[in-house]
């Protein structure tokens, strides 16, 4: 399984540019990628509704996950795509790598074939950014055990 | 694993509460939520069955305090702790930075703590790690049920391990311990990572270490200071 802690400043402004592109090219309204773990890394757009990306990000994870476990016990790797209708919008979902998951919401201006098309590609870039990303992990430091210490509450309770 | 975004200067964390059926862990969250003001907080996800039983995961996300410009987000999950529900629990826990143990105090429960902590080992194993490594601590909850076991009898049972880890008595229906409990697993969580980012960066900047000398003058010189 490939690590990805850390999304540098260069990856974090790759990732967006290859969301904004596969937006413009696709005509989805919004895309994010998104780690396994159910933890957006970028977006890009805007959702019906205004719905919370880190609340569809742990649903689409989850249901990525268990759409796998289904695949496996009927002798498959992975579902690579999956793909939710709904009346006005649609959801698309497919594997990046082992770690990374990239959503796609689009609506009735856009076709599932258009979004597929664009999304090859894009999942191809955004392979290639998070390898980059992998093999060159920059250690820099962000705050102290002490600054920790120093922080009178973590919630505000 | 914690997740850095230097673009956005945010650093993320998975929590994930762990327990028996019906211990309080859906509760934790829902007492967390109904306190933690509404710039903080996201929205309150539970995947449930029509009778309230959590049948995939309850999501809470948090925006918590901001260190040295980062601005520190948790996580919340809860698992499904009826026992046919593993294969779900396997998935909920991928990632997971901290745990929080949500026992039963009950005494008719006990049986029922020991096999989902061993459930936990277990399902850690499964993902390469092991209850040593990912900090937790353990909340014993429902202390407002009749006859109780005293909390001397749960850590016996539950925090007997090598290191003994942080453990909170608990009402989460009235909230008491929630906080105490998610604030230190939070602590623990971010001392941890700044203690491994101390450590990489200590290594990174270290100069290389020259090859030992093994010339007759460098033992001499040894020799010298003895």
């Amino acid at each position: 399984m490939h690590s990805m802690p850390i999304l540098t400043i260069q990856s974090a402004n790759h990732l967006l540019d290859a969301l904004e592109d596969y937006l413009d090219k696709s005509e989805a309204s919004f895309a994010m990628v998104i780690d396994r773990g159910g933890s957006v890394l970028s977006q890009h757009g805007s959702l019906p509704s205004n719905a919370d990306t880190a609340t569809i990000a742990a649903l689409a994870a989850g249901s990525f996950a268990a759409t796998k476990e289904l695949a496996l016990r009927i002798g498959e790797t992975e579902f690579s795509a999956l793909h939710q209708q709904g009346e006005q919008s649609q959801i698309f979902m497919a594997g990046v790598d082992d770690d990374t998951i990239i959503v796609t919401v689009f609506g009735p201006q856009t076709t599932l074939g258009l979004v597929r098309f664009y999304s090859a590609r894009t999942i191809k870039r955004i392979a290639a950014v998070l390898q980059e990303n992998r093999s060159h992990q920059h250690v820099v430091p962000l705050f102290t055990e002490r600054d920790v210490r120093a922080a009178s509450t973590i919630f505000g309770h | 694993m914690a997740i850095i975004n230097y673009a956005n200067k945010e650093v993320q964390f998975k929590i994930v509460y762990y327990g028996p059926a019906l211990c309080g862990k859906t509760t934790n969250l829902a007492y967390v939520h109904s306190q933690v003001s509404e710039v903080n907080k996201g929205e309150l996800v539970s995947l449930a069955t029509a009778a309230d039983r959590t049948l995939f995961f309850d999501f809470l996300p948090l925006n918590a305090v901001v260190i040295k410009g980062f601005k520190t987000k948790f996580q919340l999950y809860t698992v499904p702790g009826q026992v046919i529900y593993n294969a779900t629990r396997q998935l909920v826990l991928r990632s997971v930075d901290g745990v929080v143990f949500v026992a039963d105090s009950q005494w008719d429960k006990m049986e029922e703590n020991i096999e989902s902590f061993k459930n936990l080992q277990e399902n850690l194993a499964r993902q390469g790690t092991s209850i040593d490594h990912v900090p937790y601590v353990l909340q014993y909850n429902k202390r407002d049920m009749p006859n109780p076991a005293p909390v001397h009898y749960l850590e016996y049972i539950l925090n007997n391990r090598r290191v003994r880890v942080p453990s909170f008595v608990a009402v989460a229906t009235t909230g008491q311990g929630v906080f105490a409990t998610l604030n230190t697993i939070s602590r623990l969580l971010l001392q941890k990572f700044a203690w491994e980012n101390e450590q990489a960066v200590a290594k990174h900047q270290r100069p290389a270490t020259p090859p030992a000398s093994t010339s007759l003058s460098g033992i001499a010189a040894s020799a010298t200071r003895r």
